[in-house]
């Protein structure tokens, strides 16, 4: 048979082709064991906080789930093949089983080691709802009548299980994705003591013990520089142990031989590295000096010249606001009101943020749930937009409501009182719509971002006074319970992790302890209420439906969480965890 | 053709001393303030330092009346424009006219300077002089103050200080004013140590003058020179520092703002090619940097009586 010239060449081409597609792929490449991948913290976002019992101030992303997990497991762990579901695989319990009408639950471990070939025992879990019992006000994530306190009756009848009475049944969606997810045993051979000289013994079992063996804890877990000299932070049971950590945000780990689970490290050390800013990130990314980075939004246009990276948007499970703090002491009477809220909201424009200074790679928000990645969980109503963009319906709500709006200047209260035409409760005569807002430094576009929403407020007379300042500094401003604490927006949001279902109880709940704008209201406790009961969304829906109502934050857009750039060389990275924790026990490298 | 300062040896203190004229050259009459600014002009480099600064003051102050545009709102629909019709330097990260936020950038970064530069010379000049005056322990302890504080980087000193405190304009004068008082402090130590043995300090005390009077009505003018100079280098410093704080993010709140941080800003634009982000604002510190140390430097040669003849 005779192969004519242009069916030759065209064969050749094939065949380049196919070689190419073989030369990409990484199953067909020659995959390299060892080497140090790294890894770049989002900008002034390193951790800070290695105890795995964090209170307000250290209950991040940076500390959690991109730190403590590495070394730290949760009892269920959570994410599977980039969605958010309970990974049976990688936890250190066997699927909780439900009793008693759903009023008991059974919690077997599997039998795994910390690295220090001790067993993980129920005493380890044990530990840890002792120390959580007698320290729940120093806990992030507590919400009162919710974990631990409806854990009214525990048993633990032998080394591998623990038996947990609930107060009453619970939906198991709810308990197993944010209350039993919460759970991380801690090595109670090794940390049960109240001091660093003293002896272990069972302190956590009395109460005021238990207080004094989280202080000693919680005191050591505050000295980022001692971390890797530290005997307490040498025993792990996660994949990975702490090798270096300096007081600047850069941590080492070289990987946990002693770890029992199903995916050993092949890279022999995982580098997390600080910055400042994401320009100095973006610096080293043209210098292919980081494996795992960012682009910034600003050089977006850039990212078809980084040859050797592959872009990848992360997109977070998560919901990002403006928190306002109810309990200001000057203006905490202005948030109380709804009308304020409601015109506060009128003046985001989030269609015009996304398109202009997020470049696209972001989405609105406009309730408690995440739109995104894609589930049942956000209902119609919130998705909306019940608040869209529109200064006249906000100058509207000022001043049907006793203000004499001020555009461009500060809008004053006129008519003070309560009843319709008035200002409210506690709103005095004079009153000046003037608000601080504290946003995260080193990151353009939110940078951007406030000051476009400072610009848009002051069409409609509310006066914004922008300061800009570390994550971890706005974070504790945010949290700490202050009445000076005025408006707050550290960048991230929220991620519903380690409370995967997005109920939104540690958050918005009367008293909880992530809830740092002190919002309260009886009908979103009682909403919330309903979502700890039922697997049924409808419960979810009415929740969220109220609270994209009544505003208990302003909702900004969602950006895009990471918009990461990844090497070419470094493989298993991928598909992205929504909840934003890393694998890197999954990353090898390959030669091109 | 130009006259060249034919004297020496003229004390700049006492303004009615003798003019000496040296052989074949002509007198140029009057006070040594009048020398001294002949001095000054002669310096072609001071006269175009001085001709930038009033042209960027006129430039900061002026232009504004002239060039009419909003810089309070956002316009996110068209940030960073290359430059064309109706920015002739484009829009700035939030849509801003570039053009016009130099203008009130430099207002800021000019009122920082030059407010800063007042208060720490000032500060800095009646604690050298009360220190050199003095003398003893006292003398001891205050310039073992300023001593400690001139060991302390700068640079740290500034952020730590920027990180205490909410920044704004007057803030950052105080913050600026805080680290730089303490070059004039030692500069004018110096020289009333040296004046304080002076026949007409003596003469004071004598007559019954207090220390007071002393170093506020004979100690003080006769370091004018000193003071002048340093001023205006405290300045240009005063400048450069504003900008590197804010370069590094301490810079006053939005919608105001300054040269460091409009080119803060526009550095994250480096790789996007954005230059008009960056060389306005850029060359503008450096432009008026400069012109305030030509000004500073011919100050001090019209001051420095041993160069006066030259």
């Amino acid at each position: 048979m005779r192969i004519s010239g242009l069916r030759v060449l065209a064969a050749v081409g094939l065949m380049a082709l196919a070689l190419a597609a073989c030369g990409n792929n990484p199953t067909t490449q020659q995959k390299l064991s060892g080497g140090t991948a790294t890894w770049a913290e989002a900008p002034n976002a390193k951790p800070n906080y290695i105890f795995p019992l964090a209170s307000g101030g250290f209950f991040s992303v940076a500390n959690l789930s991109q730190f403590q997990f590495l070394m730290y497991r949760p009892l269920y762990w959570f994410g599977e093949n980039g969605t958010v579901k309970l990974n049976s695989n990688l936890s250190l319990a066997k699927d909780p089983v439900y009793t008693d009408g759903g009023k008991t639950v059974t919690i077997t471990l599997k039998g795994w080691k910390w690295s220090d070939g001790q067993p993980i025992t129920s005493r380890d879990v044990e530990f840890w709802m002792n120390l959580l019992k007698a320290n729940v006000g120093h806990w992030a994530a507590y919400v009162a009548k919710e974990f631990p306190d409806n854990v009214i009756g525990m048993k633990f009848p032998d080394s591998m299980t623990s038996v947990f009475t609930l107060d009453k049944a619970y939906g198991s969606l709810f308990f197993n994705y944010n209350e039993l997810s919460q759970i991380s045993p801690l090595p109670q051979h090794v940390w049960d003591k109240t001091s660093a000289s003293g002896a272990v013994g069972d302190f956590d079992r009395d109460p005021t013990q238990a207080a004094a063996v989280y202080k000693y804890l919680d005191g050591e877990s505050k000295s980022v520089g001692t971390y890797d000299s530290n005997p307490l932070w040498q025993i792990a049971d996660g994949p990975w142990k702490l090798k270096s950590m300096t007081t600047d945000g850069h941590v080492a780990m070289v990987p946990n031989t002693g770890y029992s689970g199903p995916v050993k490290p092949t890279i022999a050390e995982f580098d997390e590295q600080p910055y400042t800013t994401d320009t100095a990130e973006f610096n080293v990314i043209h210098t292919a000096g980081i494996d795992y980075g960012y682009i910034p939004t600003q050089d977006l246009d850039q990212r078809g010249s980084l040859t050797k990276y592959t872009f990848a948007p992360w997109i977070g499970w998560q919901i990002t606001y403006m928190q306002i703090n109810f309990g200001n002491a000057v203006n905490g009477s202005l948030y109380k009101q709804l009308y304020m809220r409601q015109a506060m909201q009128h003046l985001v424009d989030q269609d015009g943020y996304i398109k202009n200074i997020f470049k696209g790679f972001a989405y609105p928000d406009y309730g408690p749930v995440p739109i995104k990645p894609a589930s049942n969980f956000a209902s119609p109503f919130e998705k909306s937009n019940p608040y869209p963009f529109d200064v006249n319906a906000a100058t509207k709500l000022l001043k049907d409501n006793g203000w004499t709006v001020n555009a461009g200047g500060v809008s004053t209260c006129s008519n003070p009182g309560s009843g319709a035409g008035k200002c409210g409760d506690g709103v005095n005569s004079g009153a000046k719509a003037s608000f601080k807002l504290e946003y995260a430094s080193g990151t353009l576009a939110v940078k951007q971002e406030m000051e476009a929403l400072k610009s848009d407020f002051s069409k409609a007379g509310l006066e914004i006074n922008l300061t800009e300042a570390p994550f971890d500094t706005v974070i504790t401003d945010a949290f700490g319970g202050s009445n000076v604490a005025d408006m707050d927006n550290w960048g991230g949001g929220w991620i519903f992790a380690p409370d995967y279902y997005p109920t939104g109880d540690e958050i918005f709940s009367t008293g909880a302890g992530s809830n740092g704008g002190a919002y309260s209201n009886s009908t979103n406790d009682t909403n919330t209420d309903a979502t700890t009961t039922s697997n049924d969304v409808k419960a979810l829906y009415t929740y969220q439906d109220f609270l994209a109502k009544d505003l208990p934050v302003i909702w900004i857009p969602v950006a895009d969480s990471v918009l990461a750039l990844v090497k070419k060389t470094l493989h298993g990275w991928d598909p992205q965890d929504p909840i934003l924790q890393l694998y890197p026990e999954n990353w090898y490298f390959t030669a091109s | 053709m130009s006259v060249r300062a034919p004297v020496s040896g003229l004390d700049t203190l006492h303004p009615h001393a003798p003019v000496q004229v040296e052989g074949g050259e002509a007198r140029i009459g009057g006070s040594a303030w009048k020398l001294a600014a002949y001095v000054f002009l002669e310096n072609r480099l001071a006269v175009a330092g001085l001709v930038v600064v009033v042209v960027m003051f006129l430039f900061c102050f002026a232009g504004p009346l002239v060039w009419r545009v909003d810089l309070v709102h956002t316009d996110i629909a068209n940030l960073t424009q290359p430059p064309g019709s109706g920015h002739p330097l484009g829009t700035d990260i939030v849509g801003k006219d570039v053009l016009g936020q130099l203008m009130v950038g430099g207002q800021t970064s000019l009122e920082i300077g030059i407010t800063a530069a007042i208060l720490a010379t000032t500060f800095g000049v009646l604690w050298g002089a009360i220190a050199g005056f003095a003398g003893g322990w006292l003398d001891g302890l205050m310039m073992r103050i300023v001593d400690s504080l001139l060991a302390i980087p700068t640079l740290f000193l500034l952020l730590v200080l920027a990180a205490m405190f909410v920044t704004s304009v007057p803030m950052l004068i105080v913050i600026v004013a805080l680290v730089a008082w303490l070059v004039p402090a030692r500069l004018i130590r110096g020289e009333t140590l040296s004046l304080r043995t002076r026949e007409y300090v003596d003469a004071v005390r004598v007559m019954g003058g207090s220390g007071a009077r002393i170093v506020l009505r004979h100690i003080i003018p006769n370091t004018i020179g000193t003071i002048m100079v340093n001023a205006t280098f405290q300045v240009a410093d005063a400048i450069l520092l504003v900008a590197a704080l804010s370069y590094l993010g301490l810079g006053v709140p939005p919608p105001a703002t300054n040269w460091g941080d409009m080119l803060s800003d526009g550095v994250a634009y480096t790789y996007a090619g954005y230059w008009w982000l960056i060389y306005p604002a850029g060359i503008a510190i450096v432009v008026t940097v400069v012109a305030f140390n030509l000004i500073g430097d011919a100050m001090r040669d019209a001051f420095e009586v041993r160069l006066q003849k030259r």
